[in-house]
């Protein structure tokens, strides 16, 4: 019997989530954060969505943000020009690197010693968490504010996406542009998929798929909407994505066609992230809420609990929460 | 319609912030199991050089509160930024010891009978024990 797709909300954030990025799996499951306009970037349980602590320090809306592996580190991006390092076990604040503008993106490397930032002055950093006093290295070169910066290749590279409607990718140690991307319309999201050298870009309707090292295409897929974000699953059979039109949509990677597409937020999708195992992915809407939701729909896993018909009728249910029924316009 | 379909339930909605906490539970699993070394403050500390480094602050804190204390009702000189210095009855501090309650504090344009004074501006104080 087909099931529906019952989204978990995320409440607490009062303003839009711009940004959110899983951990790594660890010994005690894996870690969300979720950055917001408001301020006040939240730690939550991966796969419940409970909340585990809010991040407090920065001054301005916070732009990005992002955990280590091992969900040790948070780092934010803030429009109080800087970007903060915290430790993600206590939430206290551990670093403060100003900037000299917006900052909109921070990335660690995979031995979260080095910590990539980017912002609205278009320099992208990289700075030695082992010495943070000292100066950052500098990558200068685009034209307009960088609105996301990954490292990749091992910590060899460096993909940038900015408002001059690039993404270049830098050799990390000549500071070089090695190779790069023109397109008609700004880039509003990317993600890069370690396994498998995939870079997943966003722009306009189009989810584009590249190569990470060669940047050659791969395959694009239109949507109904303007895409905000979106998100390859681990195992590469499907993605999905979330726009101007406040749903998500789940493709079939390999043929391209449209699954699934699912209401539930109240306002345009900002960012949508599969999990790290693939059993769920979360979006962060302007609505203000983050709401995760299932990849296989109707199975147990976390908070979403498989229940056969009969069980449903039965008294001895445990299940407490069943959502009513909703009327489809 | 496509009201047949069942929806997926739920065991719960997920938690949502408390009201007048930040959070990290200091009695979860995680947190006792990583905490407090969670990120190594330098390569060559041990624990018991931070055991001994907390005994150290702790133990100057103390003294700096019981100045505080034995400074109250004093005649003290404050010498301040700009080559300022003054005298003044110290009263009392704020409780995170941003500002300073004098009395009777002597200034190159008179005396006032009741001043705070922003401890940001004080480099040192002595007092007559």
């Amino acid at each position: 019997m087909a099931m529906r797709q019952t989204p978990l909300t995320c409440s607490g954030h009062t303003r839009p989530v711009v940004d959110l990025a899983f951990s790594g799996i660890t010994p005690y499951g894996y870690f969300l954060i979720s950055a917001c306009k408001d301020g006040k970037p939240m730690l939550r349980q991966g796969d419940t969505g409970d909340w585990i602590g809010t991040f407090l320090g920065h001054k301005g809306a916070v732009w990005g943000a992002t955990l280590n592996k091992e969900a040790t580190k948070a780092a934010t991006a803030a429009a109080d020009f800087t970007a903060k390092v915290w430790d993600a076990v206590t939430g206290d604040e551990v670093l403060t690197l100003a900037h000299k503008h917006i900052v909109k993106s921070v990335n660690f490397t995979q031995d979260s010693n080095c910590l990539l930032t980017g912002g609205n002055d278009k320099v992208l950093r990289i700075y030695d968490l082992g010495k943070p006093e000292a100066e950052p290295q500098e990558i200068a070169g685009h034209t307009s504010a960088i609105k996301k910066a990954l490292w990749c290749n091992n910590d060899q590279q460096i993909l940038s996406a900015a408002d001059d409607k690039t993404i270049r990718l830098w050799d990390k140690n000549t500071k070089e542009a090695v190779k790069s991307l023109s397109f008609d319309a700004s880039v509003s999201s990317m993600e890069y998929i370690p396994d498998g050298e995939v870079l997943v870009i966003t722009y306009g309707r189009t989810i584009a798929f590249y190569k990470a090292h060669s940047l050659d295409l791969i395959k694009t897929v239109d949507a109904p909407a303007s895409i905000h974000s979106a998100s390859l699953h681990p195992d590469k059979d499907f993605f999905v994505a979330g726009g101007d039109d406040f749903k998500l949509y789940k493709y079939d990677y390999t043929t391209k066609e449209e699954m699934e597409s699912y209401k539930g937020h109240f306002g345009p999708i900002h960012c949508v992230r599969f999990s790290p195992d693939g059993e769920l992915y979360a979006s962060g809407s302007e609505d203000g809420t983050l709401r995760l939701w299932q990849t296989a729909v109707g199975k147990t896993y976390g908070l979403w609990k498989c229940v056969l018909p009969e069980e449903l009728s039965s008294e001895n249910s445990e299940v407490l929460y069943c959502p009513p029924a909703e009327i489809k316009a | 319609m496509s009201g047949m379909k069942t929806p997926v339930s739920v065991l719960r909605l997920p938690r949502g912030p408390e009201p007048n906490s930040r959070g990290f539970d200091p009695t979860s699993p995680r947190f006792i199991a990583l905490c407090p070394t969670t990120l190594p403050s330098s390569s060559s500390s041990s624990g018991s050089a931070d055991e001994e480094e907390q005994r150290l602050r702790a133990e100057l804190r103390e003294r700096f509160l019981r100045t505080l204390l034995l400074m109250t009702g004093k005649r003290v000189r404050f010498d301040m930024h700009e080559h300022v210095r003054v005298h003044a009855r110290f009263g009392a501090s704020d409780i995170d010891v941003l500002n300073l309650q004098v009395c009777d504090l002597e200034t190159p344009l008179g005396v006032q009978r009741e001043a705070l004074l922003r401890s940001q501006d004080v480099i040192a104080c002595s007092f007559e024990v």
